[in-house]
């Protein structure tokens, strides 16, 4: 099966490998992984407190060279957003931009959920940390 | 042809499950690949492959099958059903044996292989092995809960955890040629994936027991079959992270 050379790309070159402190409060941590292929996939998020913007975005990911890609493109993507925008981000989005065969959907699923857990892991140190809701704030 | 003129048409059915036979119109089982009367090939029908074989039809298809046995059936049919046998038989009867033949190669590839046969099973049973990642996804999105994952996040932290000592190892290896020492520990690394491999593999057959148990039980209902059907699923699932382990070892030491 040929790879588009966006996949390729992101393969050679994936942008973001690497590790943040897991114990800071703020970085969330997303460990996931698809069992259709056996591919694991972390992904780690720094958001600033003030702004709720996510500074820096890393991952590590052991699996095929669509779930490496489709890895690499989701910290491309979600850094510099606020977490809520980066929630929007659906597989689907993924699969487009890298061409992603059906076989592979998965992998573009994987990231999906990293995203999802990490901002998950990230909003439950917060709500810990914090005496007062989120929610009072927002009204 | 005269003999080709006088056949039923289509296949009469006799009773639920069985059929008469095209040539001498004797009765038949629904996966009768021979007519016990004539001996004559009958028309291939759409069957899984458990029945294929004769290994129990829907619902009560058996997991734990005698291997020895399967193969004894598969190199039988093989030589009954061989194209070459049929070369001066009816145009009919030579398509009959071609397409037999390779739902025999395919029926014996998935059924000897444990996990095959287990995952060709589960999909009989309704189960999308290929989507329930996907599926679980769509429901978080829809109502912003928390994805579950499918697989136990102990065993997600060790796998990772696993995949990373091995990466080092592979790269020492890399940059150290062929240090023993390294060699030993990819060595070592080997035979614990190959343990927990196995340990899955001796897991996996109890659970076929538990599911040839529950189908042939008359008091059995169909949550219990669901409730065996799930562990087979969760069991599959965590094996493939295992397997990508032993894969990747096996290349590590290879290259």
């Amino acid at each position: 099966m040929a790879y588009s050379n966006k996949v390729i790309d992101h393969y050679n070159n994936p942008r973001n490998v690497g590790t943040l402190d897991k114990a800071s409060s703020e970085v969330g941590t997303g460990l996931v992984g698809a069992p259709e292929c056996g591919d694991v996939m972390r992904l780690q998020i720094k958001v600033n407190p003030e702004t709720q913007i996510i500074e820096d975005a890393k991952f590590k990911t052991f699996g095929c060279g669509s779930a490496i890609a489709s890895s690499s493109l989701a910290t491309e993507w979600i850094k510099g957003k606020n977490v809520e925008d980066a929630l929007a981000i659906k597989n689907t989005d993924i699969v487009k931009e890298l061409a992603l065969p059906p076989v592979k959907i998965h992998c573009s699923v994987l990231a999906e959920d990293a995203i999802r857990a990490a901002i998950g892991d990230w909003k439950k140190k917060q709500s810990a940390s914090q005496a007062a809701p989120v929610t009072a704030e927002a009204k | 042809m005269a003999t080709e003129t006088n056949i039923p048409t289509g296949n009469a059915v006799a009773t639920e499950g069985a059929s008469l036979c095209w040539s001498c119109n004797a009765a038949l089982a629904g996966n009768a690949h021979f007519c016990p009367n004539c001996g004559k090939v009958q028309p291939s029908t759409p069957i899984d492959y458990f029945e294929f074989f004769s290994l129990g039809a829907a619902p009560a298809r058996k997991l734990d099958i005698d291997l020895p046995a399967l193969e004894r059936e598969f190199y039988r049919l093989s030589r009954k059903l061989h194209p070459d046998v049929f070369a001066r038989a009816s145009t009919r009867e030579q398509q009959w044996s071609l397409e037999k033949s390779s739902q025999l190669n395919d029926a014996y590839r998935t059924l000897k292989d444990p996990i095959a046969r287990t995952q060709y099973l589960l999909e009989l049973e309704g189960v999308k092995l290929e989507e329930q990642s996907s599926a679980a996804t769509l429901v978080a999105r829809t109502s912003g809960e928390e994805k579950k994952q499918v697989v136990p996040p102990e065993l997600l932290e060790e796998v990772f955890e696993l995949n990373m000592q091995l990466q080092e190892m592979r790269m020492n290896k890399e940059m150290g040629e062929d240090d023993p020492a390294i060699v030993s520990d990819l060595q070592n690394a080997k035979s614990r994936f190959e343990t927990m491999l196995d340990d899955l593999t001796s897991e996996l057959k109890s659970y076929w027991n538990e599911w040839d148990a529950t189908i042939s039980a008359p008091g059995s209902s169909e949550s219990d079959r669901i409730r065996v059907r799930d562990k087979l699923v969760d069991l599959l699932n965590r094996r493939s992270y295992i397997r990508n382990l032993v894969r990747d070892v096996n290349q590590a030491l290879a290259g």
